[in-house]
């Protein structure tokens, strides 16, 4: 069981930490394992948030889903009359 | 008609270069002009900067920029903005540009912002000093962003901020933090001129569109929200 105690660890470990700083990650606390989803800019970035939460908590499982967000040109404009 | 490219919440650092190069070499074609929204950094450092301006400088079209809460974290702000406007890039906080397009003279006025909430469901000037300050960071900054929209002299005006001035673009984000992602008073400032288009970032898992309380169109542009390298917004 995990307590919200460690999902608010976590959220903050995900902000906080001098090589995370993501806010936009969301903390879901599930019966036996936590998950991790959004986006963030980079593969290492995402890399990182694995190894590093793991690293703070060893005993939380952790289930992650975590994209790298598409930086492609746009192929449509939004017209504003 | 005016042609405006918007993305926020780049987050650069040295992991990031290079990622938004091939869209931003075709961005002349579709845009006159790229608006930044803020959070254009990881931490606020000179070395994160100099990753934006390697990105988004030199690209043929002007690019105007405000900053955000992460731009903040590392206390560098002036060598920040220094190093993004010798990239040629500028950072507008409580104040105005007005850059000459095809379509007309397009004129940004931007400002950070800060949070505080929407009415009905806001902080107050009350109470403790910590409390005071906060809000009336966003006040001020507020009433800095409206003078300056007020004051522009150009065909069309555009409001620049990272944090939200409704709460329609928050849509997703979970509602407890609404406070700490925007605030009406920046939708106020925006109503009390002409504005065409109010743009901004900071809520990654918020919505696109909105408008504010006097019709102003908000479009979040945040990355991870507009999911492609920009958005472009065809104004008149
Ligand atoms: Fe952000
Ligand atoms: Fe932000």
């Amino acid at each position: 069981m995990i307590d919200e105690y460690t999902e608010a660890a976590v959220q903050r470990l995900l902000t906080e930490h001098g090589g995370l700083a993501e806010q936009g990650i969301k903390v879901v606390r599930r019966e036996r394992v936590l998950v991790l989803c959004g986006e963030v800019e980079s593969r290492q970035r995402r890399d990182e948030i694995l190894r590093l939460v793991h690293e703070s908590f060893p005993d939380v499982p952790l289930s992650v889903d975590i994209g790298v967000t598409r930086a492609n040109a746009p192929t449509e404009a939004e017209e504003l009359p | 008609m005016i042609r405006v490219a918007a993305v926020g919440d780049v987050h650069m650092d040295q992991d990031v270069v290079g990622r938004f190069r091939p869209a931003l070499d075709r961005l002349p074609e579709q845009a006159d002009v790229l608006l930044l929204a803020g959070d254009l950094t990881r931490h606020g450092t000179e070395s994160e900067a100099r990753c934006v301006a390697a990105e988004f400088g030199g690209l043929g079209v002007p690019v105007v920029a405000v900053l955000g809460n992460h731009d903040h974290h590392c206390d560098q702000v002036p060598q920040v903005v220094k190093v993004l406007t010798d990239a040629g890039i500028a950072v507008l906080e409580g104040d105005s540009t007005v850059v000459d397009t095809p379509g007309g003279a397009l004129g940004i006025a931007g400002a950070k912002g800060f949070g505080g909430g929407f009415a009905g469901r806001c902080a107050s000037e009350f109470g403790e000093p910590e409390m005071k300050a906060f809000v009336r960071t966003t006040s001020v900054t507020a009433e800095q962003l409206g003078a300056a929209l007020r004051e522009l002299d150009c065909d069309t005006r555009v409001a620049l901020t990272h944090y939200a001035p409704v709460p329609d673009t928050l849509a997703g984000e979970p509602p407890e933090i609404y406070p700490f992602l925007g605030s009406y008073l920046l939708g106020q400032a925006i109503d009390s001129a002409p504005t065409a288009l109010a743009v901004h970032g900071h809520a990654h898992a918020g919505t696109e569109r909105g408008t504010t309380p006097g019709g102003v169109r908000v479009r979040n542009v945040a990355h991870p929200v507009i999911k492609q390298a920009y958005s472009v917004f065809h104004l008149g």
